[in-house]
């Protein structure tokens, strides 16, 4: 495309290949364009902006609660963000984070209550034996959950994005099922949450966070390089590009969802485990547990931003961990009206999509050699009238 | 050595001679030049078209072809020189802006809307289709022009069905539907059987009788250039290098006009002393997307170091039997063994494994990812190997290694290893592909229209090394529309028509007019 103003041409162009840098440049770019745009907003209900922004950032990555909360978050965040990354790098999109995460939560509360962790808080069992159980059991069963969808989808090409959706409803029927009055994960208060977990079942901390958020931390690196260097990433990466090419590859399509969808699977349930199972103050499957369900599609956006690419997820999660724990701390504290800090994460979320579309193409501005005007030569005497209308 | 450009007074004898209107000037291009940055794509092009003529326009890929017909429709602006349409000059804007003024384009690739019928598709996009459609008026007013110009199309078929002559056929109507008096067609021949060039061009002449001017742009396929067009512009390098009659031409003072050096047209076949059977097929059935058997029952044998060419019309089941040997089709009945084991229900990467080698039509879509670097490609054929994935990791060294060997070996231009396969020209493309199928080895090897598409130069190259396989005892099952290529390389030719062969006939015995009765379904031979 190319427009001419003057002497100036502005041409924007498809960029060949995308450059890290560029697409660093959008998200930041994205940021302060969304934090600008929202600050009217804020100005609309009569707060101060630049107060509103540092609040957030003070809560969200200075305080003694909010950093913790925010890193719990952005950990969950992210890990809901590679089970979405996984599937796609073989084309298939996960939208099943919520019914994986609650099949492994589900999972890992199960072995607890197995060996009698419904009794007491305070019932004394043999952690070292039952954690790793717990965590194995979450993901498996998020691997399983997760794998039903990519089976239907490799052997019967039922639509995943459908499949995926409804195995959601049904995983969060089952969680009320289990928890609510009567269900046999009812807490104790019986106010409609699942029993707490016996301090002897808690996954151990180091630095005042759960191990989980290391394990994801390792997960980034660890998924890059899979993806990148392994025979299995390869496929995987063969059958995302062009599942044609992939069969005459000789990559089974069946083995290659199945696989991905039970990645996703285990990853998300992983993000179960970490926030029912290991975050200090949780310890148990809340009231709001269809909120966490919503949470999880936040991996969704982290996974889009990133650009599939699990290491660049984690300052992604973090942000949205941040903002959506400190807007709300921020909204409750300088008494804004209900929502604002939906409004805020909502623009940042568009922007940032938007703005990794918008890094695709350059602009370029040129300034033309001004073209000399062809001058009308004159004969010799000759006089030159000039028009009356000009 | 530009060859000299005829003169007027021989333009009268030969309009004469052939008896048309010709004469009257009614497209003009003078001087046109265009560059893209640094490159000069057209370089003062000259073009003068005759009403009542066909024109051809050669010249190799890259010779600026595509971007003299996309100034000349509309999709680009020249950056010098100018257009003349029946001496006025003209300026487009745009297609639109060209099509109103009466010229068409006809694309390599087809532009229709597959679930839509034949008639839906030739009228969209049409003024007078309002929001109303009045099919049967436009019907009436379609076949009054295929009568016309002697095209047949079922109008009320959807356009999936139809086979690529008869959409190439659906575009052509479109245009001439839509007025337009000039048509370009873009490689017209490339994606056809003989017997449909062989239609397609009659009906092409007929329509130059009817005062239309038709240019098509041509890589190869010179026979037909020398057969049915009036004259020809040679473009090289972005220029003009000869301009002349075909009566004055030979095949090979057109190559060598467009190459730019003497060439050989057609390898010859190689005699080799024929090993044991490698390949058995008896009885196979297969069935396409549809569900219909598009394989019927074939039956036959390749012996090592032999070619077995398979002639026949697209669609006519050589891609579900190309697909079905290779493991990506199911096979309904029948057996097919390989060096005597029966693999007809063994997976593909068995098949790979135990020394099949497939060379697929679609080179973008199913033999490479134009998105993955040339080693990932190479990989496509050796991520199974126990030397190229150690531990579940992949050996990135030896690939890259494998890759570069590929690249010299077979002298392809690309930026290196891990340039992206999209970079490549189809024709080096094309090179890549056949170097990591052969650098297995094969001991079957199967090459879908291994050079369709190519220019001449890369069309050579692929050739060799298809004979060089067959003398290192590779059995080939060699599936090409080009019946030259085909008659030129195999050792045997079975003719295919609607999933049957009609015959399977020796190369000495074989000529271009038994295969092509044969191909055609209208002589069958006893198989």
């Amino acid at each position: 495309m190319r427009a001419v103003i003057g002497d100036y041409t502005i041409r924007v162009e498809r960029r060949a290949d995308l450059r890290w840098w560029h697409t660093t440049l959008a998200s930041v770019l994205a940021i302060v364009v969304s934090l600008f745009l929202v600050g009217f907003a804020f100005l609309r209900v009569g707060a101060d902006p630049l107060e509103v922004y540092s609040e957030i950032v003070k809560y969200a990555f200075l305080s003694e609660f909010g950093l913790p909360q925010t890193i719990n978050r952005a950990t969950f965040v992210l890990l809901a963000a590679f089970a979405l990354i996984v599937p796609l790098r073989a084309g298939l999109w996960n939208i099943g984070m919520p019914g994986q995460i609650y099949a492994a939560t589900l999972a890992a509360f199960g072995v607890a209550y197995a060996f009698g962790a419904k009794r007491s808080v305070n019932v004394q069992l043999p952690g070292e034996l039952i954690i790793p159980l717990m965590f194995l059991a979450a993901l498996a069963a998020g691997a399983v959950y997760g794998a039903i969808a990519g089976f239907l989808r490799g052997r019967f090409q039922v639509n995943e994005i459908v499949t995926t959706m409804m195995l959601n409803w049904a995983m969060l029927w089952i969680v009320a099922h289990m928890i609510r009055e009567g269900g046999p994960f009812m807490g104790r208060t019986a106010e409609g949450e699942g029993f707490t977990l016996p301090t002897s079942l808690r996954l151990p901390q180091i630095l005042g966070v759960p191990l989980t958020v290391y394990i994801a931390l390792a997960l980034a690196v660890l998924l890059t390089w899979f993806l990148a260097k392994t025979t299995l990433g390869y496929r995987i990466r063969t059958y995302g590009e062009s599942p044609r090419a992939a069969e005459y590859a000789g990559i089974d399509a069946t083995r290659i969802s199945t696989l991905v969808f039970a990645l996703g699977g285990l990853l998300a349930g992983l993000a179960g485990y970490h926030y029912f199972a290991a975050v200090p103050g949780v310890f148990k499957i809340p009231k709001n547990y269809a909120d966490f369900g919503d949470f999880s599609f936040y991996g969704l956006i982290t996974g889009l931003i990133a650009r599939n690419n699990p290491i660049a997820a984690i300052p992604v999660a973090v942000l949205f961990g941040g903002v959506s724990g400190g807007a709300r701390f921020m909204q409750g504290k300088l008494r804004l009206a209900f929502g604002i800090d939906y409004a805020l994460l909502g623009v940042l979320m568009i922007m940032m999509v938007a703005f990794q579309a918008l890094a695709h193409y350059s602009v370029r501005v040129e300034r033309q050699a001004a073209v000399p005007r062809p001058q009308l030569e004159l004969e010799r005497g000759e006089s030159r009238v000039e028009s009356p209308r000009h | 050595m530009p060859l000299s450009a005829q003169g007027e007074s021989d333009e009268r004898s030969v309009g004469a001679a052939r008896e048309r209107s010709a004469g009257r000037v009614v497209l003009e291009a003078r001087g046109i030049t265009k560059r893209f940055g640094t490159v000069v794509a057209n370089d003062h092009i000259d073009l003068t078209v005759r009403a009542g003529e066909l024109h051809a326009v050669l010249g190799e890929n890259g010779a600026g072809k595509t971007t003299l017909m996309r100034i000349l429709f509309g999709e680009l602006q020249p950056d010098e020189g100018e257009i003349y349409l029946d001496g006025q000059r003209v300026r487009f804007r745009s297609p639109r802006d060209a099509l109103r003024h009466g010229i068409g384009m006809v694309h390599q690739e087809r532009k229709l809307i597959p679930a839509h019928t034949a008639l839906e598709n030739i009228i969209l996009g049409h003024p007078k289709t309002g929001a109303i459609l009045n099919l049967r008026e436009a019907e009436r007013e379609v076949s009054a022009l295929c009568e016309r110009y002697g095209f047949r199309v079922p109008l009320h078929a959807k356009v999936w069905q139809l086979s690529e002559g008869e959409k190439q056929i659906v575009e052509i109507l479109k245009e001439l539907y839509h007025g337009a008096r000039i048509l370009i067609l873009d490689e017209p021949t490339s994606v056809l059987s003989p017997p449909e060039i062989v239609k397609l061009l009659e009906s092409l002449t007929r329509m130059a009788k009817e005062d239309l001017a038709v240019i098509p742009f041509i890589t190869h396929k010179l026979p037909v250039v020398l057969e049915h067009c009036d004259r020809v512009t040679i473009l090289r390098r972005g220029r003009v290098v000869a301009e002349m009659e075909t009566r004055h031409a030979t095949e090979q003072t057109l190559a060598a006009a467009m190459v730019g050096r003497e060439v050989v047209l057609q390898l010859e076949r190689v005699e080799v002393p024929l090993g044991d059977p490698i390949v058995r097929v008896q009885d196979l059935w297969v069935r396409d997307d549809r569900g219909l058997f598009a394989v019927q029952g074939l039956s036959f044998e390749i012996r090592a170091g032999e070619i077995l060419g398979i002639a026949g019309v697209a669609g006519n089941g050589q891609e579900p039997l190309a697909e079905a040997l290779a493991g990506l089709r199911p096979v309904e009945r029948g057996t097919i063994t390989l060096d005597s084991i029966d693999i007809t229900h063994a997976p593909v990467l068995e098949r790979w494994r135990r020394g099949l080698g497939y060379i697929p039509t679609e080179r973008r879509e199913v033999g490479s990812i134009p998105t993955f670097s040339l080693v990932d490609n190479v990989l496509l054929n050796y991520h199974f190997e126990r030397e190229f994935s150690r531990w579940g990791i992949l050996a990135s060294g030896q690939a890259r290694e494998l890759t570069e060997r590929i690249l010299r070996e077979y002298s392809v231009v690309a930026a290196g290893p891990n340039a992206p396969a999209r970079s490549l020209s189809g024709g080096n493309l094309q090179k890549v592909i056949l170097g990591r199928v052969l650098s297995r080895k094969p001991r079957f090897l199967i090459a879908c229209l291994p050079t369709h598409g190519l220019d001449v130069g890369a069309a050579e190259f692929v050739q060799r090394k298809i004979l060089e396989a067959k003398q290192s005892g590779t059995a080939v099952l060699l599936i090409s529309e080009d019946l030259d290529e085909i008659l030129a390389l195999s050792d045997r030719i079975a003719a295919i028509y609607e999933g049957q062969f009609t015959g399977i006939v020796p190369a000495s015995e074989a000529s271009k007019e038994l295969v092509g009765e044969l191909m055609a379904g209208l002589r069958r031979e006893r198989v």
